[in-house]
Order: C-alpha cells, then sequence, then structure tokens
C-alpha cells in the first residue's frame, strides 16, 4: 500500500484563494512597469535614477527594521512597492537624497516605528512624498519637458497643473486652463494636434462639440511632471487590470472621481472668471497625481476602511479635500495631502463600520 | 419556482471540483480485514465498550452502548475476532478508545435477501426505540443522535432534506441520491410521520432536479402533505442552517433555526435502513477525491475501514498530498495518517495537493476587508481576530464571535493567511469552558 511520508494537519479552511498578499503587493508593482516606461522614454536617466534610489532605500531599510525583529519580510513585496511609488512621485531628475529619504522615512518611521506591515495608520508611500514636499519645496516642485518634445535632454519648464494654478493668484480673467496654457508658450505636439484634429473632423463634429488641443497630450503623457504621473491614460489601463483582478475594489477610486469631479465642475470654473457649473474635469482629472494616488495609493488596504460603506465615505472625504486643497492650497499636489489627512479618520470610520454591521446582525438574529 | 434561490450576504462562489464522471454506479468497497471501530462516532461522550479482546462478534453486534444523550449505540461492521481495544489518536483533539476488529467467519447480511418491515404499522414509540438500538445519527457533523434532535424540537419545525453539498469536491450526498433515492424519501417519509412538521422541503442544487422533480418527488416520497423543492444557487456555504434559512426566507434570514429540522440524505438513508431493513449504521457512502488520488469515486464502504484502504481502492496516490482530509475542504478535519478510519460522519476523504491547497506563509493582517466581504454571517472577521490575538475574548465575542459558525469562508479569502476560523474556534470554546 502506498505510504505519505508527511502530510500537514493545519486548521481548516484547507485551501484558499490564489491571491496572497505577497502576490497583491507584487500585481500592483508589475502594472507601474509602464507607466515607469514612458517616465524612461520621456526623460531617459533622470527617470531611472530616482526610481532606482527610492527602491534601494526602502529595501535597505525593510532589511534594517527585519534584522532588529529578526524577521525577512522583504518577500511580501510591500517594501519594494512603496519605494516604487515613491520614486515615481518624484520629479525627473530630482538630487538624489530626496527620493533616498523620504523612502527611508517612509519604511523605517512610518511602516517599520508602528510595527512593520499591517500596523502602520499612514500610507508609508505616501508619508513618504508628503515629507519630499515638505522638506524640499523647491526640489519637488522643478519640472523637466520629455525630452521627446524639446528635442534635448533637461529642458525644463513648469507642469501644467502647476502652471495653471499659479496662474490663479496673479491674473484673473476669462478663458481657461488650456487656453491659459497654449497663451503662454505650452506648444502641443504634433500628435496632439492630429488626434485632436482626428476627433473634431471625424467624432465629436457630428455631435456638435469640439475638443481644444492639448488634452490629448495631457492624458498620454506628453507634458512635464513626475516620472510615474504622466501618462493617465497608461495609467488607466493598469488601474482597469488592478481592478478586474480584484487587486483593489472600485470604491475608492470611484468615488473619490465623484465627489472630485462634481466639486470641480461646479467651483472649478470660479477661478477662470467663467462662473459656476463651468469647471474643467478632464484637466484637474488628468493632472498632476491624481489617478496615480487614487488607484494605487490610496487603495492601500492596510490604510483604508474594510468594508464597502467605509470605503466610499472615505473616498468621497478625499475627493472633497483634494479639491479644497488644490483650490485654495498652496502647492497643486492636493490628492496626496488628502489621502494622509483621511488616512487618520480611518480607525473612526473604522467603528463605524462596526456599528453599522452589529446593528444589522442583532436584526438579522431576532 | 424557476429561479434559484441563496442567501444575501457574503459567500463565495468556488470551482466546483466534480468534474470526474457523476452517476457510475458506485463501487462496493472490500471489506476491511481489519477494521478499527471508533466507540465515539456522534456528538456526545464515548460509548461504552460492551466486548473483551477475543470475543467473536457478528456482523451488526452491538460493541459500544449508550448509556447518556449525546451518545449512539456503536456496532461491529464486520463479523470477527475482537484484536484489540485501544485509544487511538484521530485528527485534532484527544485520543478516543476504539474497537479492532479481525474479520472471520460469516456474514449475516452479505449477500442475503434484505427482509422489509412494514413501518406505517410501526407505533411512534417502536420507531424511536428501533432508531435508538440502531444507533442512527447524523451522519456529517456533528454527529448528532437522531432520538435527541426528535426529543429536543419544541413547535412542528420545517422538516428539510438538505440535498446541497456547498464544498468542492464533494458528491456523497448526489451518489446516495441517485442509488438510493426511494430509500431516503421513505426514510423522509418516516421522518415526516415522527415530527408532523408544519412543512416538509427538498433543497437541491440546480442540477439535481431532473432527478428529483416536483412530481417525482410526491409519487416516491408517498407523504401526503405537499414537498416543497429549494433550487439553491451554488454558493459556499449554502448547506449551513442559516443560509438554508435564508434560501427559504428569500434571501434573510428572518427566524431562529431552531425550527428547521435539518438531515441529509444519507442520515435519511440510515433512518429507512434501521427501520425497514433492520440494519444498523455500519456502512455509508463516501466521496474520494482530491488532485492526489488517481481515479476519484464515490465508494460505498464499512465503518471501521482505514482510510488508506479507500484510498488503495481509488488507484491510490497520484505525487505526494499536501494535505489529507476527512470531509469537505473548508470544514474538514486533517488526519496524521491513512489508519484513520471511516466513521459515520465521514463524508469524504480527500487528499490535496499543494496547487490545491494554495498554502503560503502567514503574513500580518493588511486589513483589506476581505474577509468582511465573504462571512455569511455579516462579521467583520478581522476586527474579531484583533480582538482575539490581544487576548480581549469578551470584547470579541460583543462584536459577533458567538455568531461566527466557523464556515471557513473568510479563511478562504484571507490573503495574509491568518488561522482566522481557528482562532474563533479557540475563542468560542474558552468561553464555553467559564460557563
Ligand atoms: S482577509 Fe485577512 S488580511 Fe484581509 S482584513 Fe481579513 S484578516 Fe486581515
Ligand atoms: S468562519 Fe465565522 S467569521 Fe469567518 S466567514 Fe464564517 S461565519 Fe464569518
Amino acid at each position: 500500500m502506498s505510504r505519505v511520508t508527511k502530510t500537514l494537519v493545519g486548521a481548516a479552511p484547507h485551501i484558499h484563494a490564489k491571491q496572497s498578499t505577497a502576490s497583491l503587493a507584487w500585481g500592483s508593482s508589475l502594472l507601474l512597469v509602464p507607466a515607469f516606461l514612458w517616465g524612461l522614454y520621456c526623460f531617459k536617466l533622470a527617470a531611472v535614477l530616482p526610481v532606482v534610489a527610492a527602491i534601494s532605500a526602502a529595501i535597505l531599510g525593510e532589511l534594517l527594521i527585519g534584522l532588529a525583529r529578526k524577521a525577512f519580510t522583504l518577500g511580501d513585496g510591500t517594501a519594494f512597492l512603496t519605494g516604487l511609488l515613491v520614486g515615481l512621485s518624484m520629479p525627473p531628475g530630482v538630487p538624489l537624497q530626496v527620493p533616498i529619504l523620504s523612502a527611508l522615512f517612509a519604511i523605517c518611521l512610518i511602516k517599520g516605528a508602528f510595527g512593520g506591515l499591517g500596523a502602520n495608520w499612514m500610507n508609508p508611500a505616501l508619508a513618504g512624498v508628503v515629507f519630499a514636499l515638505l522638506n524640499w519645496p523647491a526640489e519637488m516642485g522643478t519640472w523637466k519637458w520629455p525630452s521627446h518634445l524639446t528635442g534635448v535632454v533637461g529642458v525644463s519648464g513648469a507642469s501644467p497643473l502647476g502652471f495653471v494654478h499659479s496662474k490663479f493668484a496673479t491674473e484673473a480673467g476669462g478663458g481657461d486652463a488650456l487656453s491659459l496654457l497654449g497663451a503662454s508658450g505650452f506648444s502641443f505636439s504634433g500628435l496632439d494636434r492630429s488626434i485632436t484634429a482626428f476627433l473634431n473632423n471625424d467624432l465629436l463634429g457630428h455631435l456638435g462639440v469640439s475638443l481644444p488641443s492639448g488634452y490629448m497630450d495631457i492624458l498620454i503623457g506628453n507634458k512635464a511632471g513626475a516620472i510615474g504621473e504622466l501618462s493617465g491614460l497608461l495609467l488607466l489601463a493598469a488601474s482597469i487590470v488592478l481592478i478586474a483582478r480584484r487587486i483593489i475594489r472600485w470604491e475608492i477610486p470611484a468615488s473619490i472621481f465623484a465627489s472630485f469631479a462634481v466639486l470641480v465642475w461646479i467651483f472649478g470654473g470660479i477661478p477662470f472668471g467663467n462662473g459656476y457649473f463651468s469647471g474643467d474635469i478632464l484637466f484637474e482629472v488628468l493632472s498632476g497625481s491624481f489617478i496615480l494616488v487614487s488607484f494605487f495609493m490610496a487603495t492601500d488596504p492596510v490604510t483604508s476602511p474594510s468594508t464597502p460603506g467605509g470605503r466610499i465615505l472615505y473616498g468621497l472625504a478625499i475627493g472633497g479635500l483634494t479639491f479644497i486643497i488644490r483650490r485654495f492650497g498652496s502647492g497643486a499636489e492636493g490628492v496626496a495631502f488628502a489621502v494622509v489627512i483621511m488616512n487618520c479618520f480611518v480607525p473612526a470610520i473604522g467603528k463605524l463600520e462596526l456599528a453599522g454591521r452589529i446593528n444589522r446582525t442583532e436584526t438579522l438574529h431576532e | 419556482m424557476s429561479h434559484l434561490l441563496t442567501f444575501r450576504y457574503g459567500g463565495l462562489v468556488l470551482e466546483d471540483k466534480r468534474s470526474w464522471p457523476v452517476f457510475v454506479p458506485i463501487a462496493n468497497a472490500f471489506l476491511p480485514t481489519q477494521a478499527l471501530v471508533l466507540l465515539k462516532q456522534h456528538q456526545g461522550r464515548a460509548s461504552r465498550c460492551v466486548v473483551r479482546v477475543g470475543d467473536l462478534v457478528r456482523e451488526g453486534a452491538l460493541i459500544g452502548k449508550a448509556d447518556e444523550g449525546g451518545a449512539a449505540a456503536i456496532h461491529a461492521p464486520v463479523p470477527g475476532i475482537v484484536k484489540d481495544i485501544r485509544p487511538v489518536r484521530v485528527s485534532a483533539g484527544g485520543p478516543c478508545s476504539a474497537v479492532e476488529i479481525l474479520l472471520q467467519g460469516n456474514f449475516d447480511r452479505l449477500g442475503k435477501r434484505e427482509e422489509r418491515y412494514i413501518w406505517t404499522s410501526m407505533s411512534r414509540t417502536d420507531m424511536i426505540q428501533t432508531l435508538r438500538e440502531r444507533g442512527v445519527v447524523e451522519m456529517d457533523e456533528p454527529g448528532r443522535p437522531i432520538v435527541d434532535m426528535l426529543a429536543s424540537r419544541k413547535s412542528p419545525p420545517i422538516l428539510l432534506l438538505n440535498c446541497i453539498e456547498s464544498e468542492p469536491y464533494l458528491r456523497t450526498e448526489n451518489a446516495v441520491l441517485h442509488e438510493c433515492l426511494k430509500a431516503v424519501l421513505e426514510g423522509l417519509a418516516i421522518l415526516n410521520r415522527l415530527l408532523e412538521p408544519a412543512r416538509t422541503i427538498v433543497a437541491l442544487e440546480p442540477h439535481q432536479e431532473k432527478e428529483l422533480g416536483e412530481e417525482r418527488l410526491r409519487v416516491l416520497s408517498g407523504i401526503e402533505a405537499p414537498v416543497e423543492l429549494i433550487r439553491a444557487r451554488q454558493k459556499y456555504p449554502q448547506d449551513l442552517p442559516n443560509q438554508l434559512l435564508a434560501a427559504i426566507n428569500g434571501g434573510r434570514k428572518k427566524q431562529g433555526i431552531g425550527e428547521l429540522f435539518i438531515i441529509r440524505p444519507s442520515t435519511a438513508l440510515a433512518i429507512y435502513e434501521a427501520i425497514v431493513l433492520a440494519k444498523p449504521v455500519i456502512e455509508r457512502f463516501v466521496t474520494i477525491a482530491g488532485g492526489s488520488i488517481k481515479h476519484p469515486a464515490v465508494l460505498k464502504a464499512r465503518i471501521g475501514t482505514p482510510i488508506g484502504d479507500l484510498v488503495e481502492e481509488c488507484g491510490g496516490f497520484l505525487g505526494q498530498p499536501e494535505k489529507i482530509l476527512l470531509g469537505g475542504p473548508l470544514r474538514g478535519q486533517p488526519v496524521h495518517d491513512l489508519d484513520a478510519p471511516l466513521t459515520k460522519q465521514t463524508g469524504a476523504v480527500l487528499a490535496l495537493t499543494s496547487e490545491e491547497t494554495n498554502r503560503s506563509s502567514k503574513v500580518a493582517c493588511i486589513r483589506c476587508g476581505r474577509c468582511a466581504d465573504v462571512c455569511p454571517e455579516r462579521l467583520l472577521p478581522v476586527e474579531i481576530y484583533r480582538r482575539l490575538d490581544k487576548n480581549r475574548t469578551e470584547d470579541a465575542h460583543a462584536i459577533g464571535l458567538s455568531s461566527c459558525t466557523l464556515c471557513g469562508a473568510c479563511g478562504y479569502s484571507c490573503p495574509s493567511r491568518l488561522a482566522l476560523v481557528e482562532a474563533f474556534a479557540t475563542g468560542q470554546a474558552a468561553r464555553e469552558l467559564r460557563r
């Protein structure tokens, strides 16, 4: 009779879903690769160095913390992901101490000091980014234009979002985000012109609307911006996979978008002197780190609520805060601050979630 | 009533692993040359051994006597000599006394024509006495004796024949229905007489409908009152009492579960055999499956057969199994070795490969909420776990630990592979202990 040498007797359940915490983290990292490659194409070495520096620092930090705790946790992929996210949020060509110190801060202080994975109450990557924004405002606000647009590497300029928002304070007056950009000498690429022309002539023309030039550049990523934030198109494509593969749940990004878009639509036109209900949703959503943060960082399970209702509440609040910070704050990076602020309210949302479930469970058991 | 019913909250949609041929004639397993009969094959304490080493026992002879509620009579599954009476360790929990019988001598039943008793003229007291003497218990966990279940009911309950097997791989009840439909329904009719239920319901999986149409049911069962059919969606854990009740009530659980009297087809078959054929519970249908089994099958085997023999009969192992289980992959018990014997409650023996278990090492809880998404009792397993982890058992109970049914849906979904169910079982036991 065939004998088995050794079988396991661990407790039920004996089968598990394929997803593991490590596969979730490595999966997210993998899905960020296209956005990084676009950054690489635009900025060459200036994109590689900050990302490599941030990842190395994150791994080093995790190793050090691991040594102190005698736990080897690099395999769970979360430190790599944190490093990658910090790196991708950096402007190209940023001095390397910025990503290195930010990643170390994220891993050692935000994540490690609270007891490692699962015990931190603030998203480490975002905390790192906010740390950088607060400590090196000048370096974090120096942008470059993609080399294929200018022909040479390293031409610096303002990011569209930063530029438009900086105009709020100085020049009031009619118009909109894109005409403001155009008037100030932002040149749009040939690709943008041809796609916009195609859309206007062949599709939108029949509907009686037309798309101004510039949106295509902003969507594809032909603009100045952080290494991994340029291409809304690539990030959105990756996000579809994130949701379809159930790595993240849809509630958070959807509700961030919903509340932010509504507020932009209602109030976003006012700084341009256009009155209510004239805001430019497309421009605001596709600019800055909005997409990267809402899909890849606000959805960090550790620092977001654990029920669908809680996640929607959380997302709506982030969208609202983002609008307020972008509109009235100094920097354009409103969404990062908004998420970090809302991280602090997750325990409170947790109490609401628990109360909701318990009440409902009781009525069920009557 | 064409649409499928189910429960509303949580649940898992699991891949059906029953891809092997469905209704092959069920093979009778070989008789074990050595049967190891546990004296505890029921919810309560072990029965008292009434044989001694060296005794000659006949097939179906009483070897364990039930002295108290919760216990049930145990019979010799094969004729032979009592070789040993010793404590054995099976799966979790302490050791249990077992009687080892060396197969020998003649069979009183095998190959003989069965005599049938007409139960319709039996008195209620006689029937209950018969069920007690024949050791009829629930043929799955927790294995309550049928007579105890009958005695403890209060108002007229809903009698429910639960044909649903919502754990992957399991096909035992399906096979019982296919092979012994008439007997199962006669067992149901006997219970119907004993209980005088308010309603009689048969809960089915959609694919069983061909076998068990409403008309067929009525004709075959001979139950005069109408028998209702509930077709349930394939969702785990549809086969648990709360989720069955929810399906009956259109999604939500509105009544207490005290009012459901649930039995499995295997149990109905045992009732039929005890009363109509005067046969004690000495054999059962059992699924032998999993990626490590060469030819998965449903066998009809004697209680006390070592599971290794059953595996052997299915062609042996295909590679190295990672886990060997008695019961389903979500609620079953792991066993140390292949000497563990078949009991009245063993509906399946599974040998799973590592590809099937998807085990990975435990990491910290990432608060992802997947456990909360799938909990059919609408609890927040993550919060309960956190409290238990800090030894705050009472706080854990305050947020619903006592309503956890240990279904395992949360543990299945947890990407950090935390031992949620184990913690919950321990937490519930800790409170029981203090009472
Ligand atoms: S599924 Fe596991 S990791 Fe996720 S919240 Fe529940 S216990 Fe934590
Ligand atoms: S084992 Fe308990 S907590 Fe987990 S899903 Fe089942 S009922 Fe919910």
